[in-house]
């Protein structure tokens, strides 16, 4: 399959899913359209539309920042969730919401955007000098369980329980009753983030060949390292301020497309965008089935089905795993 | 220890020769949980306290906290009071499951307070807090002022949701149920305890019981409450709200809340 035909193929399968996400329960949506049109059209653009819209925005910059990650660390582990961004984010969207006094989704997105961006400077500062693959990751891994437990020590002197528990669900992540708002704060920064990412296209294929190579070929690779993390730290923080942490879109979507497109990091990221957004609303969709008399958390539903899934991958191409 | 043991054992001697009516009255009670708290202040005599749990003291939990003034308080853990040598320690229920092994350890005096779940359980829980802090007849004045503050249940009942901040509601079948019927208020069944904004617009009852729990401070939760959807209640639907706090432990303290809730439904 051509990368436009992987691209037209992802891009049919979003749409697909999106409108799923919009009709979910057509039969009762369509009674209650019988019975009274003006709350079954408010419930479609005030909770159907904000929650398709996320889905769409917020998988499609995991999978984009993963790809984005794994190209320019040359890692195949790397991704939002296993390297910090994300516990990051969480960690500097607490802080703002309890400890700031100042609450808000604008709030909370300045908070998880700055945590973002200081998770993953501290990664890159790491990774300075020529640090070996298992160095990085394995900074990764600790500036990751470095927030998480900072995370948990705020959250252990909140000043009420109440506020513990307000926590708790949020960071499990979900995309239920969220609003247009949530849209209007967190789209500018997604968008913007994701652009930045995009704009490194050719400089992350160029990078693939060595760092020499790169520079001979005229990239700039610290303005490329640069660009990359502003526009991680913008989506992923965004994002975890609106929706929680959604972990394994970021991990496994690459890897699932990489092979797709020749191997070539720079071509997978529009595409990696494109299966994040469409794994991120399928999960959404699985959340929302009656398992259990209610909804189900969305990093629950992402974990549950990604991990197995990873280990799969990895089993399969123990012999090919590189970025 | 060293200076406890005696204190201890003295206690224990006491309370082993005496038979169970003579006991002595316990003049240093300690409650390790926010529902014993609540009961322990409504019930104990001036200086009969030493110490409650620190959100027993905290007016955003309960209407009783300015009563806890002055009063020691402790994190629920036993050994943050046990240099207190409380006489009796009141626990409530699986909250307070290792203090309750290790009060029963060095021989304290306990009383758990389990959760209730119906409205005999709450009168039997007033009725054993009571005994045990040699104040029955206050106990029974709180069950007749509860028994009375609820009234009968109104044959006419509307639909009613009790509301908190992202969605928090209550059991069909609990406690909180069974006490708002009293009020003329059936509580709509949402599975999980949580109601989601369009199961509310879809399906929207005919009074919300909105809680003003924590409502000063932001939160998530009430940013859920703020959401622009919700605009689209119809107008049959009522809201009218109720002090939050009493719902935690729903306790003695809601009977006075359906009260005021069923004057002004009226």
């Amino acid at each position: 399959m051509s990368r436009a035909a992987l691209m037209a193929t992802l891009a049919l399968l979003v749409v697909l899913l999106a409108t799923a996400s919009l009709l979910w329960d057509p039969v009762a949506l369509l009674a209650l359209y019988r019975r009274s049109p003006d709350v079954a059209r408010l419930i479609l653009v005030e909770l159907r539309l904000p929650r398709a819209l996320l889905a769409v925005a917020i998988g499609a910059s995991l999978g984009l920042t993963g790809a984005a990650m794994q190209g320019l660390l040359r890692n195949p582990l790397a991704s939002p969730d296993v390297l910090g961004p994300s516990t990051g984010a969480a960690l500097g969207a607490v802080m703002m919401a309890y400890y700031a006094g100042i609450g808000g989704t604008l709030a909370l997105a300045a908070g998880g955007i700055g945590g973002a961006m200081v998770a993953l400077t501290l990664l890159l500062l790491l990774s300075r000098g020529g640090a070996s693959t298992a160095t990085l990751v394995l900074a990764g891994v600790a500036i990751s369980a470095l927030g998480g437990a900072l995370t948990n020590l705020a959250l252990s002197l909140a000043p009420s329980p109440f506020a513990l528990y307000d926590v708790m669900f949020w960071l499990l992540g979900s995309l239920a009753d969220r609003s247009l708002i949530h849209v209007a704060v967190a789209l500018p920064a997604i968008l913007i983030g994701c652009a930045l990412v995009l704009s490194s296209a050719s400089g992350l294929d160029a990078l693939a060949l060595g760092e020499d190579v790169a520079h001979s070929l005229g990239v700039d690779v610290p303005v490329l390292r640069r660009r990359i993390v502003i526009g991680t730290a913008l989506a992923v923080g965004a994002g975890v301020a609106v929706a929680g942490s959604i972990g394994f879109i970021g991990l496994v979507v690459p890897h699932l497309v990489r092979p797709r497109v020749g191997g070539r990091p720079g071509a997978a990221l529009l595409p990696s965008a494109f299966a994040g957004a469409a794994l991120l609303l399928a999960a959404d969709l699985l959340a929302r089935l009656p398992l259990a008399g209610h909804e189900l958390k969305l990093g629950v539903v992402t974990a549950l089905v990604g991990a197995p899934f990873f280990l799969w991958l990895i089993v399969r191409q123990r012999e090919s795993l590189a970025p | 220890m060293g200076q406890l043991r005696p204190v201890l054992l003295a206690a224990l001697l006491a309370s082993a020769m005496m038979p169970a009516a003579l006991k002595a009255t316990p003049m240093r009670v300690v409650s390790l949980n926010l529902c014993t708290d609540e009961l322990a202040l409504l019930l104990a005599a001036p200086g009969q306290l030493a110490s409650v749990s620190f959100l027993g003291a905290d007016a955003n939990e309960t209407p009783l906290a300015a009563r806890a003034k002055g009063l020691r308080t402790n994190n629920g853990r036993l050994d943050s009071v046990i240099a207190l040598a409380p006489d009796l320690v009141l626990t409530g229920g699986a909250t307070n499951s290792y203090a309750n092994e290790l009060a029963a350890r060095l021989h304290v005096r306990v009383i758990d307070v389990p959760q209730p779940q119906t409205l005999d359980a709450l009168y039997a829980n007033i009725r054993t807090v009571a005994a045990a802090l040699g104040r029955a007849p206050q106990g029974k004045a709180l069950v007749a002022h509860v028994a009375a503050a609820l009234g009968p249940v109104p044959v006419r009942q509307t639909s009613a949701l009790l509301l908190g901040g992202g969605g928090y509601t209550a059991g069909a079948q609990g406690l909180a149920a069974a006490m708002l019927r009293h009020a003329g208020l059936t509580q709509m069944d949402v599975p999980a305890g949580q109601v989601s904004l369009e199961r509310l617009l879809s399906n929207p009852p005919q009074v919300i019981v909105k809680t003003a729990y924590r409502t000063a401070q932001s939160s998530i939760g009430q940013g859920w409450l703020q959401h622009p959807a919700l605009r689209a209640l119809p107008a049959s639907t009522r809201t009218i709200s109720t002090d939050g706090r009493g719902w935690t432990c729903m306790g003695p303290l809601v009977a006075d809340e359906i009260a005021r809730l069923r004057a002004q439904l009226q």
